[in-house]
């Protein structure tokens, strides 16, 4: 029904408006209370008790999200004067021809979730940074004093002069990410953000290369497609005749502009979903999926269990290999490698006279044979079907061995390029033009970098490492091995120090430094063991435009809707003043070309220059947009119509485009793996086998010896209430869920817990203090708790809060990706109290409302 | 019961004085009002993702402190593992056709309106007794300590009165939450995307574990998870 329809609809049944209905409505005069009171009568009204001003008597300014969540969802403000009132989001009227209601499966709303609606709250809160501020107690300790921004950026700037000719150009540690920024100017991430290339162009710094995300889903798709643009439009899902979610829960996650909902269309049409995951989420309920519950850690043994079945039933597609695959069996493989190892005849056993059967991955997994068989048919015989490896299985020990056997059953069962199927991986889909702000070699990260989990390990050791320890980049500014000795870290739109692995022995680390910085909008628990805090205006605040850079094709603009709140400055004019002050107008002007140095005081044209450049040149040139600036601004938001839908690959399975890996094909068997002879110069610093295979992990639920220690294995997956860490303060959203440990009902029985009850979890790395839940959707033997609470630790550093990344391991598997889901622990019960947020309110238990037994 | 607890009380001691009494009080302060059309809610409980972005986009517009929640996504699960289910039932006020909560009122707030039937309190006259908050068998009205009065949905009327449908419908991702004339909506004839076309026949007015309809004849409809069925034929209208 489009917009019209209801408002006529609605104004027909209404007949009358509201001021005749109160006029003829004898309803005040009911208000005569029993026992001879007498109230006078008056008209009872909604909204009596405070001028409450109606959405079209406020100022509507279209904006959006702006977190790193995947997704990127519009936000419309209605303001008062300089406050916002309000926020609601995509209705259908904020685009070219659009109207109330309008909702249509090309241009479908892009409706905010629960975390976006809240973003009123994180704008107001307490934790809000107003200030500089400078710290005057311990690192940790919570005590600073206000600042004037002269003071701190002198302290700044004389502090890093300092370092750099004290240590050298790899002093200064850049551990900005994706936090709070994701727009195409005021851009904050470990890759291209607005820091790197501050250090890079002062010549003074060490990155971190690795992305906590997916970086083992990162390195799969680089190695077998050539490319991370892996990924189909959200669209495309609807077009599935049978979606595998592994380890995938867009439910919480949200994962795109209208990923779930394209999914629920899917299932309209009939579609069947399986979920693989230890846990039944709300994605599996949601689509009616048959939920298989797997080991943490052994997706890779069930996915070679499933390429056996596959090979051994010949319901491979032999001439999709054949044309497109390098080293799936031993036709495929190149002349240079013909004594290699392929894929087909390591999962047959050829190599190691141990088949990767069902039976044989049932031992490892936990799945029964039946069923890895019958997931196994059901796959290769949809068509199309899509498999979705997403990236939780791949944050382990060997992650990256999980993501590239998800693209062998994908590639040999055809499903790649075509609609209906996937060949994700990462899932980046369609191309935004995604730079606005000034680009150049110094936004470049991949010199004297090092895997982002090993700065600890880096800091505690110096000098005492060894390249393949830390993963360091090969080449460096300072020279090819040249272990960084970092002494200061910068944190933009990051709160790294919460969320990396291992925080005690980030602990340690980072009390041997001699400078942390802290550009934030918020406190943060990284901002608590800062130096400096340096409060940044949110993206309600400044001008930008929000592009999604994960699924969903459409820009929107992000006016500045309010002025900064307190002395809050945008990382942009900060880096842009540190520059005037450590190299003079030189670097000044070469870090930031359209401005003078007043731009610590006026931003809004020089801002506006760089998007309307961005718009004209990229956005118009580049994608034939026809739209001028101005009228994008006046609508709020431009979505693209796609010719088809989008769907990775497609070209190069319909027209023959080759791959961009070195063969020009779908590497199984990768050529460039299988020619590194000294692992230890390259980044990964260990051995990756050249066809995805199944290695045992750090530590799992099969090590005998370990488990005897630490029977449970704990995932720590993303929460639906926060984006990270990002909103664990705001109260409306930590009533919706409670930071909790999964448990399943049986375990939970004989350790003699019930939900509710307060548990230390715990491991020889931390222990942290959480209230249980008690489920039988979760497996035996697996605990949950999700990553993201704010640390907030006692007198014996227990973490009250309950963050996982007490527990989790600081050692990446060989691609770089994280070990967070690789943790063996122990839990009991306790008497610690748990501490639900900062400001010490306990939350209302909201999550399970009632048990259906 | 309360005959022991105050066994001096004549009154209270004659049931049908009670009844008497309870019905001369009704009559007194509540002349019940039928309106011209009834609107009323859908939710599908199988499609919800339990996202709660209905419950904070209510929150926002509504300005209410952590605490009372006018809207309320309830996460039900079972079975033994791993044959386990789950769905959710999401409920603000019903906006009943025979509001429980309206009579109780000792002040008159709460009324009922008369082209649409949305129940609402107004609050300037609300005294904070909570009496609507024990009597609504849904748990609709919700006090509000800071305020000390209690508050609940009013579908959005300012919404509503401007052609436009409520925050928590407009903020449903999956397109799950929906208002519309509540007797369309129950005979499974009025276009929404809260249900697909051929789960018409799994419209129900109650699901499992929730209060009789019959009390109040709440304005709601569901798409049940087959586990939520309750073991009664559908409600004639
Ligand atoms: S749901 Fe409760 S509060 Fe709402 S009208 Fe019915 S009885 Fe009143
Ligand atoms: S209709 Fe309005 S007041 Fe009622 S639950 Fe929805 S958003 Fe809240
Ligand atoms: S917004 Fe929609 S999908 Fe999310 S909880 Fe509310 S009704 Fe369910």
């Amino acid at each position: 029904m489009n917009g019209q329809d209801w408002k006529d609809k609605l104004k027909a049944s209404l007949k009358m408006d509201r001021r005749s209905f109160l006029k003829t409505t004898a309803l005040g005069s009911a208000a005569i209370a029993a026992g001879g009171l007498t109230v006078k009568p008056k008209e009872a009204k909604a909204f009596a008790y405070e001028p409450y001003p109606r959405d079209d008597e406020l100022t509507t300014v279209v904006t959006s999200c702006a977190h790193n969540c995947g997704s990127r969802h519009m936000l419309v403000a209605h303001k008062k004067g300089d406050v916002i009132v309000r926020l609601s989001t995509d209705d259908g009227r904020y685009q070219q021809g659009g109207a109330f209601g309008k909702d249509t499966f090309e241009e479908p709303q892009v409706r905010a979730c629960l975390r976006g609606r809240s973003y009123r709250s994180r704008l107001y809160s307490q934790e809000r940074l107003l200030y500089p501020m400078v710290r005057t107690g311990a690192r940790g300790e919570g005590k600073f004093k206000r600042a004037s921004w002269d003071a701190a950026l002198d302290h700044v700037a004389g502090k890093m002069e300092e370092l750099k000719s004290k240590y050298g150009p790899t002093a200064l540690l850049d551990q900005s990410y994706a936090g709070a920024s994701y727009g195409v100017l005021h851009k904050s991430d470990q890759i291209e953000g607005l820091l790197g290339r501050f250090l890079g162009m002062y010549g003074c710094r060490t990155s971190s290369w690795s992305v906590p995300s997916y970086e083992g889903t990162k390195f799969s798709s680089r190695i077998t497609f050539g490319t991370i643009q892996d990924g189909n439009e959200d669209d495309a899902f609807a077009h599935s005749k049978l979606i595998i979610m592994w380890g995938w829960n867009p439910a919480y996650t949200f994962h795109g502009g209208n990923t779930f909902y394209y999914m629920r269309l899917a299932k309209q049409q009939g579609c069947k979903f399986v979920l693989v995951d230890p846990q039944y989420t709300d994605s599996a309920s949601a689509y009616d999926a048959w939920w298989i519950p797997i080991r943490p850690n052994t997706d890779a043994a069930m996915m070679a269990g499933m390429a056996h079945h596959i090979f051994a039933n010949n319901w491979h597609d032999q001439n999709f290999i054949n044309k497109f695959v390098q080293g799936m069996d031993a036709g495929t493989m190149p002349d240079w490698a013909k004594d290699k190892e392929n894929f087909k005849d390591y999962i047959l056993g050829k190599y190691d006279n141990t088949p990767k059967s069902p039976e044989w991955a049932a031992e490892i997994c936990g799945v029964s044979a039946d069923d890895i068989k019958k997931l196994a048919q059901m796959y290769a015989t949809t068509k199309p079907a899509a498999l979705k490896a997403s990236w939780a299985p791949g944050r382990n020990a060997y992650g990256e061995q999980y993501n590239r056997m998800a693209a062998a059953l994908q590639a040999m069962t055809g499903n790649i390029g075509v609609l209906g199927g996937c060949a994700e991986g990462i899932g980046k889909a369609w191309h935004a033009e995604g730079v606005a702000y000034p680009y150049d070699e110094f936004a470049n990260v991949f010199y004297a970098s090092i895997k982002s989990d090993r700065w600890a390990h880096t800091v505690l050791n110096y000098p005492n490492v060894k390249r393949e320890e830390i993963g360091l980049w090969p080449g460096g500014r300072a020279g090819d091995g040249v272990i960084p000795n970092i002494r200061g870290i910068f944190w933009q739109g990051s709160d790294w120090f919460n969320q990396l692995t291992n925080i005690n022995k980030e602990i340690q680390a980072i009390n041997k430094l001699d400078l942390v910085v802290c550009n934030d909008s918020t406190i943060t628990p990284s901002g608590l063991f800062a130096d400096v805090l340096l409060p940044v205006a949110t993206h309600f605040e400044r001008h930008d435009v929000a592009l999604p850079w994960y699924k969903g094709h459409y820009y929107i603009h992000r006016p500045k809707v309010i002025e900064p709140l307190g002395e809050s400055k945008t990382d942009l004019q900060i880096y842009t003043e540190l520059a005037y002050r450590l190299g003079g107008a030189d670097f000044g002007r070469r870090y930031n070309p359209k401005a003078n140095r007043d731009y610590f005081m006026y931003n809004d044209a020089v801002d506006e220059a760089f998007l309307r450049e961005w718009w004209e040149n990229k956005v118009m040139h580049h994608q034939h947009v026809t739209m001028p600036w101005e009228e994008f601004k006046k609508y709020g938001i431009y979505k693209f119509k796609l010719d088809r839908p989008h769907v990775a690959f497609q070209d190069n399975v319909e027209k023959g485009v080759p791959w961009e890996t070195p063969s020009g094909k779908i590497e199984i068997f990768s050529g460039q793996l299988a020619q590194y002879d000294d692992w230890t110069k390259t980044a990964y610093g260990h051995e990756i086998p050249a066809i995805p295979k199944w290695i045992v992990p750090f530590e799992y639920l099969g090590d005998k010896e370990k488990t005897a220690k630490h029977p449970f294995h704990l995932i720590s997956p993303h929460p639906r209430h926060r984006t990270h860490s990002i909103f664990n303060n705001i109260g409306w959203l930590r009533e919706t869920y409670e930071q909790e440990v999964t448990i399943n009902a049986s375990d939970a029985k004989k350790l003699g817990i019930k939900t509710g009850d307060t548990v230390e979890v715990f491991n020889d790395r931390g222990r942290v203090v959480v209230p249980a839940y008690v489920t039988e959707r979760c497996m035996p033997g697996v605990l949950v708790l999700y990553e993201g609470a704010w640390i907030d630790l006692d007198e014996n550093g227990i973490d009250r809060a309950g963050n996982p990344d007490m527990l989790t391991l600081d050692e990446p598997s060989p691609a770089g990706s994280f070990a967070y889901n690789t943790v063996l622990c122990g839990i009991q019960k306790t008497d610690l109290a748990h501490k639900p947020g900062w400001d010490r309110l306990a939350t209302a238990r909201s999550h399970v409302f009632r048990r259906d037994l | 019961m309360a005959n022991e607890a105050v066994p001096n009380n004549p009154i209270l001691q004659d049931k049908a004085t009670i009844k008497e009494a309870i019905k001369r009080h009704k009559k007194e302060v509540y002349t019940p009002v039928v309106p011209e059309q009834q609107f009323g809610f859908i939710h599908n409980n199988v499609d919800c993702i339990g996202c709660r972005a209905c419950e904070i986009a209510c929150k926002d517009k509504n300005g209410l402190p952590p605490g009372p929640r006018f809207r309320r996504v309830m996460y039900v699960e079972g079975g033994t593992y791993p044959a386990v289910y789950a769905y959710k039932v999401n409920m603000s006020c019903n906006h009943c056709a025979e509001p429980a909560c309206l009579p109780t009122c000792p002040t008159g707030a709460i009324y009922k309106r008369k082209q649409d039937g949305i129940v609402d309190i107004d609050s300037s006259l609300c005294i904070g007794c909570r009496r609507c908050e024990a009597a609504c068998p849904f748990g609709a009205p919700q006090f509000i300590p800071e305020q000390n009065i209690v508050s609940k949905c009013n579908m959005c009327v300012d919404e509503i009165d401007a052609g436009r449908k409520p925050y928590c419908v407009m903020a449903c991702m999956m397109r799950v939450l929906d208002i519309g004339p509540i007797d369309k909506l129950r005979e499974g004839n009025y276009a929404t995307k809260a249900m697909a076309p051929h789960e018409k026949d799994k419209l129900v007015r109650q699901v499992k574990s929730m209060a009789d309809p019959e009390l109040t004849n709440p304005s709601i409809v569901f798409v049940a998870h087959s586990q939520g069925h309750v073991d009664k034929p559908k409600e004639p209208q």
